[in-house]
C-alpha cells in the first residue's frame, strides 16, 4: 500500500447510548481500488460508512481525504468532498418519477428557474443504459420492482461526479445479469480513478469485484489485506471466524399429504397459468430472473393482490383469499422481500415488531402481557442470533441483518402451516445464513410446508426439495433439487430454454 | 459470534450531555409543563390558588376528552376536523331526546350512538372510500354543523328535565364531575393504546401502513374503529357541554374544538404523520393549554390577544420537536 491513500479514517470510536459500536477502527482505501468493507450483521460496517457520509459523527477519531482532514458534519459536506453514498435500505420516493428520484435535491434548471424535464430524463435514461436497464424515466417508482429502485439508488450516485463511491449492500434484490453489469460499471469507475467502498455479504461477489478488504468484527478491525491471496473459504473464516459447509441443506424428510393446491392461477400482465402443489414437509422453491412474477404471484396468493382467476385449495377446500388476515386464517405466512417497505415497522420496538403478526398469543383476558412478548423475544434472540442490547429500542437502530432476521422471527412466531419466504437471506451473513437455512430444514421436518423465493440458485438449490424456474410470468421448468445446477436453471430463467411439455 | 451480555452496558446515556439530551427528548413535554406552570405561580399568586387550580382543570376537560381521542386518529396517520360539529350535533339530538323521553339515560345514550355513528362514517370515508382523513372530515365538519342547524332552527335547544345539570355541576370530593370523566377517559385511551392489540395496531398502522397490512393486520377496520372511538368521546363531550348550562347552541357550541384539540395534540408530542406519540404527552399538552388561557385571564391579557399568544406556543412546539 502506498503511503498516501485517497481516503484514511484514523482511531474511529463510536457508540450509541453507551454500547461502543466501534472501537478504534482505522479504515484505508486507495484512489481507483475496489475495498470490500466485511463482517457479520451488527459488526458496525453500515455505522462507519454513516460517519464517512456525514449522517453519524464519531466520538473519537478523524477522517482524511486526500490527505487532508474533513470534518464530516452532516452529508452535504461529504458529498462535497466527492463521496456518494448508497445505502443500505432503499431510500427512493414512491410516490415520485423515476427522473425526479434521480435528481432529487438537485434539480436541473433553466435560467428562469424552471426545471428542464427533459434533460433529467435523457440523463436518467443514459445513465440507466450504462447499468443495462431500460425503463422509463416517467415511470412512477411505485409501479416498479424492488430490482429497479434498487438499481434507481445506484443510479443516483453514479450521476453525481463521485471521487469516493459506497456501497452498502448494493445487490441485495438484483439478478444475477443485473449484478454481472454493475461489476463491469464498477471496473471501468476504477479505470477512471474512482475508489468504491463496497459492502456485501456474498462472498462470490466480493472474490469477483474487490482489490482489497477490510475485515470488522463486533465494532473492531480484525484484518486487512489485499484479496489476491484470499479465496471464499479464508474471507469466510476472517468474518464468522470459522469455515462454513457448502453442502445441500435439506434432506429427504418424508412428505405428508398436499396441504396446497394451486390451479390455473392467472394475473393479467403478472403471471399466467401457474398450477403447483405443495406437501406438508415440503420445501418448494422458485426462481427467476426481475419481472418473472414469482414476488407478485405470491403476494397474491397472500391477499395483498387481489386481481387474480383460478383455484387455490388449502387442505382441499376451496379458498378465496383476498386479504392478508384471511390467509393467515387459512395458515399461510409470508416474509415479504424490501423488509424497509414492507416489512419493518420503524416506530415500533424490536419486541413489538416480532409479536405483530399473532398478538392472540401475548394476550390473556384481552390485555396484553409485556413479559410474555419478551420471554418469547428471548427465545428468538438466542435461536436466530439476533444482536440487540436492549430490545425495547425501536427497530431501525438494529443493523440491517438483526432487522431481517426480527422479520423473519415475526412470522416463526405466527405458526402458520404454510410458510412463504421472499428473499429471507437479504442482508444476512454468511454465518447467520446458515440458521436460518437450518431453522427452514427444521420447520420442513416438523412437518411445515415452505416456499422459497430467491434470485440466488445456489440458495434454492442448498435448501429446496424441488425448483420451480418463472421467466415471465410462467413456470418454465422443474427441477428436483438433488438433481439440479445453477447453469440450466440459468438457462431456463433467462428464456432461452423452455421445457417441450407445458408445465405450470 | 461472540454475543455481548446486555448487562454489561447500561442502556441509560452515560454521559451528561446525552442524558440531558435524552431526558429532553423523552420528556420535553413534561419539562415545559413543569417550566410553565412554576413561571405561572411566580408570575401571579393567585394561579397556585387551589380553587384556580381546580378551575383549570376543569375548564379543559372538555377539550381534554376530545384531544384524547385526536391523539389515537394522528396517531393512526389521520386527522378529523369534525369534532367540534359531531359535537354540537350530538348534543342538540341528544337534547331532542332528552325532553322526549323524560330519561336522562337516554339523553346520554343518544350523545354517544351520534357521536360514534359520525366517528364511523369518518373512518368508512377514509378506509373504504380512500378518502384523505383531511378531506373526508372536513366534510363531515360543514354536514353536522348544517344539520345541527337545521333541527335547532339556528338556535340553542335547552334541556327541560330536571337533574341533567347535576351531570356537569356537581363534585366527587374536591373535583368537579367532567374532571374525574377527563381522567378516566385518559386512563381508558392508554389501557387501549399501550395493552391492547388494537393501539399497537394503530401505531403499526400510522408508522408504515404497507407493511403493517402485510403483517395481515385489517387496517381497514382499525381505521374504522380509531374514528368510532373519537366519535363516542365526542358525544361524552356534548353530554357535559350540554349540561354545563343545560343547553347547547347549534351555531357556537364547539367551535374550533378541533382546533384546540390537535393544538393539545401536537404540544404534547404527537408526530403530524403518524406512528409516534404519547397519551401523557397529550395531557400535558392539554394541562399547558390550560394553563396559558388561566393566566391570560388572571394578567388580564386582551382575550383578541389570546389566540396569538396560543399559535405561538403551537408553533414554538412544533420548532422543538423538530431539532430531534
Ligand atoms: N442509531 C442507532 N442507535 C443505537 N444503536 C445503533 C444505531 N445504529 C446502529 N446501532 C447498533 O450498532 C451496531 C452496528 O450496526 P451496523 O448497522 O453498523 O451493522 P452492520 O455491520 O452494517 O450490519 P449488517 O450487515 O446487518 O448491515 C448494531 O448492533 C446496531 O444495533
Ligand atoms: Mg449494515
Amino acid at each position: 500500500m502506498t503511503d498516501n491513500p485517497f481516503m484514511t479514517m484514523k482511531n474511529i470510536d463510536k457508540s450509541f447510548n453507551g454500547v461502543p459500536v466501534l472501537r478504534n477502527v482505522s479504515l484505508k482505501v486507495e484512489k481507483g481500488e475496489i475495498h470490500a468493507l466485511l463482517g457479520e450483521n451488527g459488526a458496525g460496517k453500515s455505522t462507519l460508512m454513516n460517519i464517512l457520509g456525514g449522517v453519524h459523527l464519531p466520538d473519537n477519531g478523524s477522517v482524511y481525504i486526500d490527505g487532508e482532514q474533513v470534518r464530516m458534519l452532516n452529508p452535504r459536506i461529504s458529498q462535497e468532498q466527492g463521496v456518494s453514498f448508497i445505502h443500505q435500505e432503499l431510500n427512493v420516493v414512491a410516490d415520485l418519477k423515476v427522473y425526479e428520484n434521480m435528481f432529487l435535491g438537485s434539480e436541473l434548471r433553466n435560467k428562469a428557474g424552471f426545471l428542464k424535464v427533459e434533460e433529467m430524463c435523457r440523463e436518467t435514461h443514459d445513465v440507466m443504459a450504462t447499468l443495462g436497464v431500460d425503463i422509463n424515466p416517467k415511470e412512477y417508482v411505485r409501479n416498479l420492482d424492488t430490482s429497479y429502485k434498487q438499481l434507481i439508488e445506484i443510479a443516483k450516485a453514479l450521476l453525481r461526479k463521485s471521487r469516493l463511491i459506497i456501497m452498502d449492500e448494493p445487490t441485495t434484490s438484483l439478478a444475477e445479469h443485473e449484478v454481472n453489469r454493475l461489476f463491469e460499471l464498477m471496473r471501468s469507475l476504477k479505470q477512471s480513478g474512482v475508489s468504491i467502498i463496497y459492502i456485501s455479504h456474498k462472498l462470490k461477489e466480493i472474490k469477483a469485484v474487490c482489490d482489497s478488504y477490510t475485515v470488522l468484527r463486533d465494532g473492531e478491525l480484525v484484518g486487512t489485506g489485499s484479496m489476491e491471496k484470499e479465496n471464499p473459504e479464508t474471507i469466510t473464516k476472517l468474518m464468522v471466524g470459522k469455515a462454513i459447509s457448502q453442502e445441500r441443506y435439506v434432506h429427504d424428510n418424508p412428505f405428508g399429504p398436499v396441504i396446497m393446491e394451486v390451479k390455473n392461477l392467472t394475473s393479467e400482465g403478472l403471471f399466467n397459468d401457474i398450477n403447483f402443489t405443495l406437501k406438508k414437509g415440503e420445501i418448494l422453491g422458485f426462481t427467476g430472473l426481475a419481472g418473472d412474477g414469482r414476488t407478485e404471484l405470491f403476494e397474491s396468493l397472500f391477499g395483498y393482490r387481489k386481481k387474480y382467476s383460478g383455484e387455490v385449495r388449502i387442505n382441499g377446500e376451496l379458498v378465496k383469499i383476498d386479504h392478508p388476515r384471511k390467509a393467515l386464517k387459512a395458515g399461510v405466512g409470508f416474509v415479504p422481500k424490501n423488509r424497509k417497505e414492507n416489512a419493518i415497522i420503524k416506530d415500533l420496538s424490536v419486541i413489538h415488531n416480532m409479536s405483530l403478526s399473532s398478538m392472540g398469543n401475548f394476550e390473556s383476558s384481552g390485555f396484553l402481557r409485556d413479559n410474555l412478548e419478551k420471554e418469547r423475544f428471548q427465545y428468538y434472540k438466542d435461536a436466530l442470533n439476533i444482536k440487540v442490547h436492549d430490545p425495547q429500542i425501536t427497530i431501525d437502530k438494529l443493523s440491517g441483518g438483526n432487522q431481517q432476521k426480527v422479520v423473519i422471527a415475526k412470522w416463526l412466531e405466527a405458526n402458520t402451516e404454510i410458510l412463504i419466504f421472499d428473499n429471507p437471506t437479504q442482508g444476512i451473513d454468511v454465518g447467520a445464513k446458515q440458521e436460518i437455512y437450518q431453522e427452514i430444514v427444521t420447520l420442513s421436518e416438523q412437518g411445515k410446508a415452505v416456499i422459497v423465493l430467491s434470485s440466488e440458485a445456489p440458495e434454492i438449490i442448498k435448501i429446496c426439495h424441488s425448483i420451480n424456474v418463472m421467466y415471465q410470468g410462467e413456470i418454465t421448468a422443474r427441477f428436483d433439487g438433488k438433481s439440479a445446477n445453477e447453469e440450466e436453471i440459468m438457462q431456463y430463467a433467462t428464456g432461452s430454454k423452455r421445457e417441450a411439455e407445458k408445465i405450470g | 459470534m461472540a454475543n455481548i451480555d446486555a448487562k454489561e452496558y447500561s442502556t441509560k446515556p452515560s454521559t451528561t450531555k446525552s442524558r440531558l439530551s435524552w431526558l429532553w427528548s423523552e420528556y420535553s413535554v413534561i419539562i415545559a409543563f413543569i417550566v410553565i406552570f412554576i413561571a405561572s405561580a411566580i408570575l401571579n399568586p393567585r394561579f397556585m390558588d387551589l380553587n384556580n387550580q381546580l378551575n383549570i382543570l376543569m375548564q379543559v376537560s372538555i377539550i381534554g376528552i376530545i384531544a384524547m381521542g385526536m391523539t389515537v386518529v394522528m396517531l393512526s396517520g389521520g386527522i378529523d376536523l369534525s369534532v367540534g360539529s359531531v359535537l354540537a350535533l350530538a348534543g342538540v339530538i341528544s337534547v331532542l331526546a332528552l325532553n322526549a323521553s323524560g330519561s336522562i339515560l337516554v339523553g346520554i345514550f343518544t350523545a354517544l350512538l351520534v357521536g360514534s355513528f359520525a366517528g364511523f362514517l369518518n373512518g368508512l370515508m377514509v378506509a373504504k372510500g380512500r378518502i384523505a382523513s383531511f378531506i373526508a372530515t372536513l366534510g363531515m365538519m360543514a354536514g353536522a354543523r348544517s344539520i345541527a342547524l337545521y333541527i335547532a332552527d339556528g338556535g340553542s335547544v335547552s334541556g327541560e328535565v330536571a337533574g341533567f345539570t347535576a351531570i356537569s355541576n356537581s363534585d366527587l370530593w374536591i373535583f368537579d364531575v367532567p374532571v374525574i370523566i377527563f381522567l378516566a377517559m385518559t386512563a381508558a385511551v392508554f389501557v387501549i393504546m399501550h395493552k391492547t392489540r388494537f393501539g399497537r395496531y394503530v401505531y403499526a398502522l400510522g408508522s408504515n401502513e404497507k407493511a403493517a397490512l402485510l403483517s395481515a393486520i385489517r387496517v381497514d377496520r382499525i381505521k374504522i374503529g380509531v374514528y368510532t372511538l373519537i366519535g363516542s368521546l365526542v358525544g361524552i363531550a356534548a353530554v357535559i357541554e350540554t349540561s354545563r348550562l343545560n343547553s347547547i347552541s347549534s351555531s357556537s357550541s364547539g367551535a374550533q374544538y378541533e382546533l384546540d384539540a390537535i393544538a393539545a395534540v401536537i404540544i404534547g408530542g404527537t408526530r403530524m404523520t403518524g406512528g409516534r406519540g404519547k397519551i401523557i404527552g397529550t395531557l400535558f399538552g392539554v394541562l399547558i393549554l390550560g394553563i396559558l388561557n388561566n393566566m391570560m385571564n388572571l394578567m388580564n391579557v386582551s382575550p383578541y390577544l389570546q389566540g396569538f399568544v396560543k399559535g405561538l406556543i403551537i408553533i414554538i412546539a412544533v420548532v422543538f420537536q423538530k431539532r430531534e
